[in-house]
Formats: structure tokens, sequence, C-alpha cells
């Protein structure tokens, strides 16, 4: 109980202080996590609402698919993606693995499923009615689609946002592909992995209240927009 | 400037509109009367080319417009839904939508003379989903009128609102009568009436078109008789006597009528062209019933009664005074009388 009292009051004088490991850590992981984030959304949120503006065969088919993989397990992903970029794979040639960038990535794929449903749930939200409304004040398809995301931005953003809360509580990746690197691919789960394994509890207590903490405002900003 | 050519439309194997033709020229107002579930909100979806016909053209201002991108002609009108959806913001956002999606930013003034036009001037700034209802209608209509549109299609705008915004409405399509085409639908026939030049009775179908007046007066067919509340709707066989008179026999009736026809007809007589008295008289009036007073009630000014002759039910206005003066009750036995051209002759 001493033991774990001693930790926390190390970890609040390292975070207070702003060691440089902790503040390194953190700073890379949220600077790979917005970016993954940020490269899922302009993928994801687009064909979300052309999935939900589109009558197609095998729409409903598709739509379960995406919400299936909301649950994919990370390591399952970061082997896809190992073999994607590893060596011998077809981006072999890019060099990506063990670098941030790999991290992004997979990332990406991870929470790229996460963002689309959430925005097509959010979409749906809006009502059919705003496309005949859109349509009738003059918008083309093109204006039509974008009037539709942006009546449903707040729902959106709850999904970027979701999104983001899955990309950086993941470990999987970020051993997998980033290989845990310190000082280049070190992000604040794989370095609490590695620290609690050689008795760090200090470094990893610090880094698990600074991810509360983020895990916290995330959780905020989630209750802001779903209540718009 | 709008012609419609046997349009139609069919939804899983129901016919929601068939033939319709319909011409509306620039500058008039006609009103699309019809009961729920008669097309009229698929009629105006169609104009607005939301929704794609069966069958049938469309020609808007010369145009083939069923040929050309929707999104052009859209941009010629302007519609305004039962239940219009508002944008997220404030009043001012939605009502600059429309002019921002043609890539404009319209005048001050602009927004002044329809935000004046609908009474919301100083609500510009307020969040626009915070409005009451009939507040929504009326930013609705600003809203289509800032677009400057050629032809205003109005879908029943003041169904769901309270009497205030519903006058308020109605007020600002006065004010532009003339100045745009409107085409809106009602199922308020005295709304129709007030607001239109023409009426068009739908039901599916165009029963009948014309102006309001003709079509109170004189129904083309048995349902417009009904929907527009014509009383005294009689069926039965006519045929053409030596005096070159109608008669016209239904059950235990014969009614004559001074217009020719034929066959299996229906005729209407106005109740205000109905006559009571105790005695059969002397009168130019060739159609005498008997009967027994079964109902009345007062309306206004007038009292409505109702005579039991056979198997008919006539309904008569009478003024208070001579319903006092002939001291009617219910089971009264009196003679109800109307000349024969005043039984209007239908299909």
């Amino acid at each position: 109980m001493d033991e774990i009292l001693q930790g926390i009051l190390k970890a609040l004088e390292l975070i207070i202080t702003l060691d440089p490991e902790v503040v390194d850590t953190t700073s890379r992981t949220l600077m790979i996590s917005i970016s993954s984030t940020l490269l899922a959304s302009l993928i994801a949120v687009p064909i979300g609402a052309i999935i939900h503006f589109k009558h197609f065969k095998g729409k409903r088919a598709i739509i379960n698919i995406i919400q299936t993989l909301y649950s994919i397990p990370t390591v399952l992903i970061g082997l896809l993606v190992f073999l994607l970029i590893s060596r011998s794979g077809p981006l072999g040639s890019l060099n990506l693995l063990f670098t941030p960038w790999g991290m992004i990535l997979a990332q990406a794929i991870l929470i790229l499923p996460l963002i689309m449903g959430f925005s097509i749930t959010a979409l749906k939200g809006v009502g059919e009615e705003i496309i005949d409304l859109a349509r009738s004040l003059g918008a083309t398809e093109y204006q039509t689609l974008f009037t539709l995301v942006s009546e449903a931005r707040y729902g959106i953003m709850a999904a970027i946002i979701l999104g983001f809360g899955r990309a950086i509580s993941e470990v999987g990746i970020a051993i997998m592909i980033g290989g845990n690197i310190r000082g280049y691919t070190r992000v604040i789960t794989s370095a609490m992995a590695l620290e609690t394994s050689k008795g760090n509890l200090e470094l990893s207590i610090a880094l698990g209240i600074i991810l509360l903490a983020i895990s916290l405002i995330i959780n905020t900003l989630l209750n802001y927009f779903q209540e718009k | 400037m709008l012609e419609l050519q046997g349009i139609s439309k069919v939804y899983e194997e129901k016919k929601v509109l068939e033939d319709i033709n319909l011409k509306v020229r620039a500058g008039e107002t006609l009103g699309v009367i019809g009961p729920t579930g008669s097309g009229k909100t698929t009629l105006l979806k169609i104009i607005d080319l939301l929704e794609e016909p069966t069958t049938g053209r469309m020609i808007f201002d010369g145009i083939d417009a069923l040929n050309v991108p929707a999104f052009k002609i859209r941009r010629r009108m302007g519609m305004v839904f039962q239940e219009t959806p508002i944008l997220k913001g404030t009043v001012h956002d939605n009502i600059i939508y429309g002019p921002r999606l043609r890539g404009r930013e319209p005048e001050e003034k602009e927004i002044k003379r329809v935000m004046e036009l609908v009474e919301l001037r100083g609500y510009e700034n307020k969040d626009a989903r915070g409005l009451s209802g009939g507040e929504k209608q009326r930013l609705a209509l600003a809203r289509a009128l800032i677009n400057q549109p050629e032809l205003l299609l109005l879908d029943e705008p003041t169904s769901n609102l309270d009497p205030i915004s519903k006058k308020r409405i109605e007020e600002a399509i006065k004010e532009l009568k003339g100045e745009i085409t409107i085409i809106f639908t009602t199922h308020d026939l005295i709304q129709g009436q007030h607001l239109a030049e023409r009426i068009a009775i739908l039901d599916n179908r165009i029963m009948q078109i014309g102006k309001p007046s003709e079509v109170f007066k004189r129904p083309s067919n048995r349902f417009v008789a009904e929907f527009v509340g014509a009383k005294n709707i009689i069926g039965g066989e006519a045929r053409i006597t030596r005096d070159k008179l109608t008669i016209i026999e239904s059950d235990d009736l014969k009614i004559y009528s001074s217009k020719p026809a034929e066959g299996e007809v229906t005729a209407i007589i106005r109740p205000e062209d109905i006559t009571v008295s105790w005695e059969p008289r002397d009168s130019s009036a060739l159609n005498q019933l008997r009967g027994e007073v079964v109902r009345f009630e007062e309306r206004g000014p007038l009292f409505q009664v109702q005579v039991e002759c056979g198997d008919e039910i006539f309904t008569i206005y009478m003024t208070r005074k001579s319903f006092h003066d002939m001291k009617i009750s219910i089971g009264s036995i009196v003679w109800i009388k109307f000349k024969a051209s005043a039984v209007h002759i239908i299909r």
C-alpha cells in the first residue's frame, strides 16, 4: 500500500516538474493519435456520408460489417499492417515498420470503422427531409451531401472523438508496429507496459494519470457534443 | 410558365397521381385542394423535381424540365414544406443558406425585405430551432423567398399552425400574389377560395379546375360536389320530357330540371334555392315535395332545416325570422319547393 502511495506521489512530482521523458512520451502519443484520427476521419466521414446518402443493394450488409469491425482486436490490425508494411510485404518499400508513420496508418485502419459507423448513425439522425430541403433550396448533389454532414456535425464530432479515444488507448499496434523504440515510437501505453514490467512504477503511474486525464477530457467533449 | 403533361406517379403499384395535365401562367396563384392522400404533396414534389414522375412531361418556362440538371430548375423555384425542417444555426444562417449555395451573399436590404414580409424582423440572431411552429414556417417562407423564385410551391403551409401564424402566412401570400407564380396545396376550402385565382380539386387526378366560385357553384362531378360541401346531392335516371324538360327519377322522387340530361346523373340543389311552406302553392316552381322536418339547427343568422322527402333528406337555409314566423318544429309536415332552373346537373 505504502509502495503504491509512494508511487503516486512520485508520479505527481514527475508530472508537475514536467519530467522530459513524460512530456516527450505524452506529446508523441498525442501527435500519433491525433494524426491517425485525422487521417481516418478524412476517409471515414465522406465514405460514411456516401453510404448513407446513396441507395444501393447490399447497403445494410455493408453497415453490418462496419459495425462488426468496431471491436476488432488491435493485435489483429497490428498483424495485418505488419504483413502489409514488413520488408517482404506489398508496402515494404515504404519502410514504415517501426516508425510513427506506420503507427499512424495502423491506428487509422483500427478506428476507421468506428468513425464511419457512428458517422452513418449521426447522419441517420438528421432525417431524410434535410435532403429534400437542401435540394429544394437549390443545392447540387455535392452541396446536399455537405449540408447533410454539416447538420450532423455534432454527431460526427462525437464519432471522431470516440475514434481518438480508441486510438490513444490501444497498445497492440504501438508495440507490434511501433516497436516501442525510446524517443521515437514509444507512446504512453507501450511505455506503461514496459516500465511496469521493469518495476519502474512511478513513471507508469504518471503516464497512467495522464492517460486518465486525456480520457476525462475526451468524455467531457463527447458529452458536450452528444447533448448538442 | 409551367405545364404538366400526362404526369403520373405509381408507388409500389399504387397510383398516387394519374394523368395530371395542368397549365399555370406566370403570376398566377393556383390552389390545389384535396383530402389527405390525394397526392397533393407528391404533385408539388414532382414539380420541384424532388420526385421523378412515372410518366409524363414537365415544361418549365419553355424548358423540358425532366431532361436538364434538376438543380438548375430548382434554383428558379422555392418550396415550403408542410413541416419544413430548420437548419442548425441562427435565423440569419438559415436565410443566407440558399443564396450561398448559388455563390452569392444577399444584401442587407434583401434580408430585411423578406424578414419584414414574414414579420420576423429582429429574429436574425436567434437560434432557429428555438422558434415556435408558426415562426419556423414563416422562416421557411423567408428562406425560400430570398432566392427570388419565379415559382413558389407551398405544401399545406398553414396546416399545423395557430390562427395568428396562419393569418400572417396568408397575408404574406396575398402580398406576393401577382409578383410571383404560386402553387399551394391545402385541404382548407376557405383558404383555397381566399388565396387562389384558380383552384384544382385533386383526388389522385384533377377532378375539376377553375375559378373558386365556379367550382363551388358548379361542381362538375359528385366527388367535387361532396368535397366542396354541396348539400342536396341526388342521384337518379334522367330523361327528357315532351316539354323539353329533364325529369330525374330516383326511387320515389321525381325532380324537374331545365338543364338537358339523359342517363345516370347527379343533381344538386343549393339550400338557398329551396323555400318552405305549410301548403303547396301555385307557383312557377315545378318541384314541390312534401316532407317531414327531421332536424334543425342555428347557423349564425340562418337556420339550417332538414326535411325528409321519401328517401332523401333536403337541407334548406331559412332566415331566423321566417323560421320563427312559421313556427316549425321537429315532425312538422311541410312542403319544399325549388325551380327547375335551380337543379344543377353533374355527371
